[in-house]
């Protein structure tokens, strides 16, 4: 029994592995590309191995690329700063007192998180042109704090109510005021909530294209949104597009590594458990 | 928690105050009741998109479930190493659409893509230069990568599911000498059926609104084949200014997706207290 198990658990891991490697295959050409030289790019049959070369590099920091990569950093951070200040006290009150149709109100704030993006752009698009914020920072990250908002207090809302309300019962009884409780107790406690939930909204805000790409401009321009740049008349730089691709990827595998169990609760929307 | 309610509708209100209105090249005119959706629901192009959407999340949604399911049966029952797995797995649901995009075009660009030539070529799966300029493939095409991209999510979502289930009913179950298939079937899918009914859900709603992947690799092309609705709404009022179209799209698929959300939040609650 004990052998007929082991050989199981071989066999499991093997085919694990082997689907693990499928899946992440496209993502390690991708980095090998960054240091593959523009003559054995485009070879065909395919070359798997040469020297490699960091000449990709030089063109991407050439091109300015250091400057979106800055510009997509401080959209992401201050988007979500402006989200974890408007929506931790949003979340909380949704989690634990009685407001008149907070049903409906919360529905509804989900359904505007369902709804494509390009429905929220258009708006946002015509809104922007006339008051002037078009292809401005603050304009952007305004724009990224609606999407993060509602996603960040419906996850937040299920931290919340993991809270035992017996401590905020005891503090009012000790004669606290509310903000006092909040400032005090909750907060305290749902700093790994809001940690990881705000992580998750900094990752959306730095994988975003289309509010990026439709909303900001040459004085405004996220990482994902410069990628066109090297599409040049000689043709795709695609060497240097695997550059872009891969500093995109640095931020997300930090994620993954250090957050993994709230990821799925996080994209569950707080369904799951982590 | 005004503001909340006010940066959540604000677009939403001025969506709807332009679906009744003729707007084209960014000039709000005329009053026009709901002319621009009656021009949205005769026109082939609005149908047709949804037909996309409907073929994308009818066969992507389906197979990632299946997979993802099976994977989490197979990592629930131990795997080595599976600490240092579960995270590499996240890796391609986290990426940027975009960059997914990208990466795809690498894969499977024409003549020098590493799957392109060594496989598609190889066997003369398909001809011509691309699989993303074939008018039969490239739907298909795109539906893989969305699969290639959210399975192994399902598969970790699901398999978080199946690590938390209590233990007690499959002691009892393994005490009656219930199968494998029967334990899999009356036990873990009902247990389960609160998580897959979210999940199913918010897949449902995330592959109908695709955008970035569709948008960085065919555009819709070629023709309208992969046009989705929110590439249409895209083309609509970046491409033809008519906006106030455009808004009308917007606005119908809002309301489906607020109706979906509203009717099975309720079901989830009553039947399933899920949430």
């Amino acid at each position: 029994m004990e052998q007929k198990s082991s050989i199981g658990l071989g066999l499991r891991t093997a085919a694990a592995v082997i689907c693990a490697l499928i899946v992440l295959f496209p993502v390690l050409w991708m980095v090998a590309m960054v240091f593959k030289p523009a003559d054995v790019m485009f070879a065909r049959p395919t070359v798997f191995f040469y020297t490699p070369t960091l000449a990709n590099f030089a063109y991407v920091i050439e091109q300015g690329f250091v400057n979106n990569l800055i510009t997509s950093l401080a959209l992401g951070i201050f988007s979500t700063i402006l989200v974890v200040i408007i929506g931790t006290p949003a979340a909380y009150s949704f989690a634990r007192f009685e407001l008149k149709a907070k049903e409906d109100l919360f529905l509804f704030i989900l359904a505007s998180r369902m709804a494509p993006p390009v429905c929220l752009v258009i708006p946002f698009y015509l809104i922007y042109a006339k008051v002037g914020l078009l292809d401005t920072f603050v304009g952007l990250s305004l724009a990224y704090m609606t999407f993060n908002l509602s996603f960040y207090v419906w996850v937040l809302r299920s931290f919340c109510r993991d809270l035992p309300v017996e401590l905020e019962e005891a503090a009012i009884l000790e004669g606290w005021s509310k903000a006092q409780v909040f400032r005090r107790i909750v907060f305290p406690l749902l700093r790994n909530g809001i940690v990881a939930t705000s992580v998750l909204c900094f990752i959306f805000a730095w994988n975003e294209f289309l509010f990026a790409f439709m909303l900001g401009g040459d004085s405004v321009q996220p990482l994902p949104v410069a990628i066109p740049k090297l599409i040049t008349a000689q043709g795709v730089r695609w060497g240097e597009v695997a550059v872009v691709g891969v500093v995109s990827l640095i931020p997300v595998l930090a994620v993954v590594v250090l957050l993994q169990r709230h990821i799925v609760r996080g994209l569950t929307m707080g369904a799951v458990k982590g | 928690m005004i503001t909340l309610v006010l940066v959540s509708l604000v677009p939403f209100i001025y969506a709807v105050y332009l679906s009744f209105h003729q707007a084209k090249y960014g000039r709000v005119t005329d009053f026009i009741w709901f002319d621009n959706y009656v021009t949205l629901l005769t026109s082939g192009t609005f149908w047709n998109s949804m037909y996309v959407a409907g073929v994308f999340v009818l066969i992507a949604v389906p197979v990632e479930f299946m997979l993802g399911m099976a994977g989490a049966l197979v990592l629930n029952k131990g795997v080595w190493g599976r600490s240092i797995l579960v995270p590499l797995l996240f890796i391609p649901t986290m990426m940027a659409p975009i960059v997914v995009g990208l990466l795809w075009k690498i894969m499977l660009a024409g003549s020098w893509g590493v799957l392109s030539y060594n496989i598609i070529e190889r066997f003369d799966l398909v001809s011509g230069t691309s699989i993303f300029a074939s008018e039969r493939y490239a739907l298909l095409a795109l539906v893989f990568i969305d699969i290639w991209q959210w399975t192994p999510f399902m598969m970790l979502a699901f398999f978080a599911g199946l690590q938390a289930l209590p233990q007690g009913p499959y002691r009892a179950a393994a005490v009656d000498g219930a199968s494998q298939m029967q334990i899999f079937a009356r036990l873990t899918l009902p247990l389960m059926a609160p998580l897959l009914f979210v999940i199913g859900l918010l897949r449902f709603i995330d592959a109908f609104k695709i955008f970035d992947t569709i948008f960085i690799l065919t555009k819709g092309g070629p023709g309208t084949t992969t046009e989705s609705p929110s590439l249409l709404a895209y083309k609509m009022t970046f491409e033809f200014w008519n906006i106030g179209e455009a808004s009308a799209l917007a606005v119908f698929v809002w309301i489906i997706f607020f109706a979906v959300c509203t009717v099975f939040y309720h079901i989830a609650k009553k039947k399933l207290n899920a949430f």
